[in-house]
């Protein structure tokens, strides 16, 4: 009842916001809007707490259930999705983006949120599906219709590449869905899940592996799927770039934690060293464009590419500490890239550009509250102890060290020193943008100064700036959450 | 009491102090109340002397792995946290005064205290994880402290470099932790040690135990000797990236540009003596390995050397005292290379102990000088000791511990490395004789440069440098860093460090090693820089660090910089080429979609895509059925 209530809430009001609602004016949608996203946060937690469920008969005919639920790996996505949700609602009052009326705006941003919800509550293969698809209409019009008007052309173009990439890759992922469930005889990912591909042979499961595998690594995005990411974040609006880093990318990991690791675990491994190679390839690749790209929206794009690097990688890896490690860097990237986003975009609408070529007084100087979340973000995503990264990326890099006995041990060990290298680059363009844009000289008292942090931005900035600091010091909230689910697919293997 | 109130405590007072930044009055009182706090928390779990207790951590579920997050309290790790603790609050309460006008003495203090908080992580970690988490902290502080005048481009460049080139070598020291704690499927310190002591001793245990040998080699993560010293040589390059040792020596001498008293913090008691805490703490798996200690011990032993050599002809007296920081950590280095596994690290732990107290006292009483006279130089500072008696009986004292004369605390714990790498070279298994020659080698150039520091201070002058305005406090911290500096020695007495005995032999010849390098210096008399005369030409080259900045530019900033180009390029180019041909296509196709229904691009496109998408379905539906 719940889930179900948590599922529609923001479903109903998105749309009607999105038909019925869209002739209403900006106040109005905004409140109208904050409010379904705080109730939504309520039901997520309520849902969380509860452990609530639903499980119902809904196409018949094709054995397909109305099947929702939480466990140890949801939880903590849809209470990053809630929290999200809630953000992003509240930053409308920040930005709100010209190119259609506000509420079709908010409107899209709550259906966007309802999408992810269903996606990570999902029990059943075909509606995970269903609810992945969904999230895909309301984003392309976030980032075509509402995105950075400054090069239309760049903007259709991103929009585009956006829609049919990521349709490719849930085609992709649709057959391999179908395969699944054709050969299995079941949708239904907990018994899935328990029988970990057994009764499926092993070319199948080597298909369904591979289907899958490609399918969602367009979503993570895994190198070199990932070129349709950097100009979606460049041309999105703020909430738009913060929904995608945050959530959508969380889809694609989420993916594949439950379709190709729990539910073909041997087609699995015999891919897993290719999505390794690729997991390390993407962080030091990500990395190295950040030394040098200009536009700074780019940049944490691509630093979002290294990110979900550590993350493929550690899910490669195959033992329990590697999925640990994917979680926790999974949601820890979620809090980071938000942070840097709502920093960046609230940069841009200041400056007008983020292009770093361009010298600027030194944030430090003229709005040191800005300055200074701007620095934690990049702190963070540095992987400094004490900040989110940390964890995820440490255990991932461990993960690959010591993978699980049926990987070959020289490709991870080798993808294991890649990716500590790459640790060491992110530091190299983390402090590259404090040096350009945080430190600096004094600045000339007659030019114009960057209006630090206030009101609703300040809030926003500080919540998240928070949820950095807590899963950097308090690991063990997160790790044991996860732990006994992670046991469970790692005893069912 | 429980060690992690001594982590706890300054971690706490730098959340609070960033809270308060803009009031300094309230920035002040917590930074030096939680400094003092510390402190007496510190002297409090040095008296109680707990012995191997171990504190159990949070711990966290890892799958397979076991992090348990503990402290580990021993005689040692609450010397060295006290003296830690002490050198933290001599440096809040002098940059209380010596920050005063600063408009982010705020954001120092709490930088500072966060700085403390990490070291004394490090001191009192049972678990390589916390030593990873207080190492880097560590790292970060430092970037902050460094470019604390951010507004000048030298500090900003200064603080990205000192950072980065410490991160580079912590590629090995992150390899390392993971390569030790996954041999050992733990990250506490003591399971490490245990796993690694005795590389084929699981093996051989499984193989004994009736299992076939393929089955124990995949069941002993720790299976030989030549991993373990890999993942010890990683770890010792981590150490020698944070300790500025060759050929990570370069950022140290830049990192000058920081406010003084974060220098006396930097290299007093923190970040670059780290490394020796954390060698000392795996010194049973160290001291193994031949190969590790090989490596080691080749590095610091050119670098003792070259960074004496280098600090004599500094024309900066503040970078002098860089120069010799990276050469006395050397010398606490060498003794953890040759030490006899049975000696222990005793005697480079005494030695970072002694050198925290003396380093710590030079650089507070260099800072006082440099205001008095007007800046660093060599030649500025020329005879501004005389702005007060207690900086004359301060750089007297820190120089003669620095010079290693016997009894004061340098020369003690001094003596006790030599003695140590005397037993190392006879027992011969490790770089022994090579550190040997290389440590009194040194020790003459460092009294050499000692007797140029303090004759240029204490030089006569006609006009008397004044400073008005130092509050008491200034002195009465430099007078308790004096008094132990001259009788910290005695520490040895309390057991803390396990050190041997130190023979007459040792003292005649270390006061005859310093007696050379003194009457070197002292070739052109008691009123000439003995620099100008000995090294005039060698000054420009010294005073550039050999050119080794260059050296890291072209060696590795560039090429990564052009590879990072070409990649972008390919990124741009390549991989996203057949993205952009789809899009083309698809641009097309709506083309020929609008053309034939008229109706709208966008929607056309989308159709196009859905009903893709639908007959896919449609397949897939059949086939199911």
């Amino acid at each position: 009842m719940v889930v179900s209530l948590l599922l529609a809430l923001p479903l109903a009001v998105g749309l009607w916001l999105l038909t019925g609602g869209r002739a209403l004016p900006a106040g109005l949608a905004r409140r109208v809007t904050a409010g379904t996203a705080g109730l939504t946060l309520v039901l997520a937690g309520a849902t969380v707490a509860l452990g609530a469920s639903v499980d119902r008969a809904w196409l018949p005919e094709l054995g397909v259930r109305w099947s929702f639920g939480v466990d140890g790996i949801s939880a903590p996505l849809v209470l990053l999705t809630g929290g999200i949700g809630l953000l992003v609602a509240l930053h409308a009052w920040v930005e709100l983006p010209a190119g259609g009326s506000p509420a079709t705006f908010l409107g899209c941003l709550l259906v966007v949120e309802a999408g992810a919800l269903a996606t990570f509550t999902a029990r059943d293969a075909v509606l995970f599906l269903v609810a992945f698809e969904v999230v895909l209409v309301p984003m392309w019009v976030l980032v075509g219709r509402f995105g950075d008007a400054h090069d239309l052309r760049a903007r259709t173009d991103a929009a585009q590449r956006f829609v049919l990439y990521t349709a490719v890759g849930s085609t992709t992922l649709l057959v391999g869905i179908l395969l699944l469930v054709t050969s299995a005889g079941t949708a239904d990912l907990r018994r899935l899940a328990d029988a970990a591909g057994a009764g499926l042979g092993s070319g199948t499961q080597l298909a369904v592996a591979l289907l899958l595998v490609l399918g969602l690594a367009v979503k993570v995005p895994v190198f070199p799927l990932h070129t349709w990411l950097p100009p979606a974040h460049t041309t999105a609006p703020t909430a738009g770039s913060v929904l995608l880093a945050a959530v959508l990318l969380k889809m694609g990991t989420y993916g594949l934690v439950r379709l190709p690791v729990s539910v073909v675990p041997d087609g699995f491994a015999r891919m897993a060293p290719a999505l390794a190679v690729a997991g390390a390839v993407g962080i030091v690749w990500g990395g190295l464009v950040c030394l040098v790209e200009r536009d700074l929206k780019r940049l944490v794009a691509y630093s979002s590419v290294a990110h979900m690097g550590f993350v493929v990688l550690a899910l490669a890896s195959g033992s329990d500490t590697g999925l640990q490690a994917a979680l926790y860097a999974n949601i820890a990237h979620g809090v980071i890239s938000a942070l840097l986003f709502v920093v960046v975009g609230g940069l841009k609408q200041r400056w007008g550009s983020v292009d770093l070529a361009v010298r600027r007084p030194a944030l430090r100087e003229t709005s040191p509250r800005l300055g200074f979340v701007l620095l934690l973000g990049l702190a963070a995503g540095l992987g400094l102890p004490g900040l989110a990264g940390f964890w995820g990326e440490l255990l991932a890099v461990y993960s690959a060290w010591a993978p699980a006995g049926d990987r070959p041990r020289a490709v991870f060990v080798v993808c294991a020193v890649v990716a500590a290298v790459g640790a060491a680059l992110a530091a190299a363009y983390a402090l590259r943008v404090a040096g350009l844009v945080w430190a600096g000289d004094r600045p000339d008292p007659e030019a114009p100064r960057t209006p630090d942090t206030t009101g609703v931005e300040r809030w926003v900035l500080g919540v998240l700036a928070a949820g950095v600091m807590v899963l950097g010091v308090l690991p063990m909230l997160l790790l044991s959450t996860t732990a006994d689910a992670v046991a469970r697919i790692g005893g069912a293997r | 009491m429980n060690p992690w109130l001594l982590v706890g405590l300054p971690a706490l007072a730098a959340a609070l102090g960033v809270a308060v930044r803009r009031d300094d009055r309230l920035a002040r009182v917590v930074a030096v109340v939680a400094a003092g706090l510390t402190g007496l928390g510190a002297a409090v779990l040095w008296a109680l002397d707990d012995r191997g207790a171990i504190t159990g951590g949070p711990g966290l579920a890892a799958g397979g792995l076991s992090i348990p997050l503990d402290l580990a309290v021993d005689p040692t790790r609450s010397a060295m946290a006290a003296v830690v603790a002490l050198v933290v609050l001599a440096v809040q309460l002098y940059s209380t005064w010596y920050l005063a006008t600063d408009d982010r003495y705020g954001q120092f203090a709490a930088t500072v205290s966060l700085f403390a908080a990490a070291m004394l992580l490090v001191v009192l970690s049972g678990d390589l994880v916390l030593t990873l988490v207080g190492w880097e902290v560590m790292g970060w502080c430092s970037y902050l402290l460094i470019g604390h005048w951010s507004r000048r481009a030298t500090a900003r460049r200064a603080a990205l470099k000192a950072f980065l080139v410490t991160r580079v070598a912590d590629i090995g020291f992150v390899l390392a932790v993971v390569g030790l704690a996954a041999g050992a499927r733990s990250t506490s310190i003591a399971d490490v040690v245990g796993a690694w002591r005795r590389p084929g001793a699981c093996i051989d245990a499984a193989v004994e135990g009736g299992s076939a040998l393929g089955t124990a080699l995949t069941a002993c993560a720790a299976p030989d000797a030549n991993l373990r010293a890999v993942l010890l040589v990683l770890l010792v390059i981590g150490v020698l990236g944070k300790s500025a040792q060759v050929p990570f020596q370069d950022w140290l001498a830049d990192a000058m540009e920081g406010p003084t008293p974060a220098s006396a913090l930097i290299h007093a008691a923190t970040m670059v003596a780290a490394g020796t805490v954390v060698i000392g703490s795996l010194f049973e798996v160290f001291a193994a390995s031949p190969t590790a200690r090989w490596f080691l011990g080749v590095s610091v032993s050119v670098t003792m050397l070259l960074a004496a050599v280098l600090a004599f002809a500094q024309s900066d007296l503040k970078r002098m005292l860089a120069w010799s920081t990276v050469s006395q950590v050397a010398v606490m280095l060498s003794a953890l290379a040759t030490a006899p596994l049975a000696a222990g690290p005793g005697a480079g732990l005494l030695h970072l102990w002694s050198h925290a107290l003396f380093k710590s006292l030079l650089f507070l009483a260099i800072g006082w000088a440099a205001l008095a006279a007007g800046g660093t130089a060599a030649a500025t500072l020329r005879g501004s000791a005389a702005a007060s008696p207690v900086l004359r009986a301060a750089f007297l004292a820190g120089f003669l511990s620095l010079a290693g004369v016997p009894l004061v605390v340098g020369g003690l714990s001094k003596e006790h490395v030599i003695a140590v790498a005397y037993d190392g070279a006879v027992a011969a298994d490790g770089p022994g004789v090579l550190v040997l020659v290389s440590l009194v080698l040194t020790s003459a150039v460092t009294a050499a440069y000692s007797t140029r520091g303090y004759l240029v201070l204490t030089a006569h002058v006609r006009q008397r440098p004044v400073l008005a305005g130092v509050p008491p406090v200034v002195p009465v911290v430099l007078a308790v860093l004096v008094a132990l500096t001259v009788v910290g020695g005695l520490v040895v007495l309390t057991g803390a460090f396990a050190v041997g005995e130190v023979s007459v032999f040792w003292l005649v010849l270390s006061l005859l090693v310093v007696g050379v390098g003194v009457g070197v210096a002292l070739r052109g008399g008691f009123d000439r820089d003995p620099a100008e005369v000995l090294a005039r030409r060698f000054t420009p080259a010294a005073d550039a660090g050999l050119g080794v900045d260059l050296l890291y530019r072209r060696a590795v900033a560039r090429p990564v910089l052009r590879l990072a180009r070409v990649v972008a390029f390919v990124d741009t180019e390549v991989v996203d080429a057949y993205v952009r041909g789809a899009g083309t296509a698809a641009r097309v196709a709506g083309w020929a979609g609008t053309r034939l229904h008229r109706g709208q691009r966008p929607s056309a496109g989308v159709g196009l895509v859905l009903g893709g998408v639908v007959v896919l379905a449609a397949v897939g539906v059949l086939a199911w059925s």
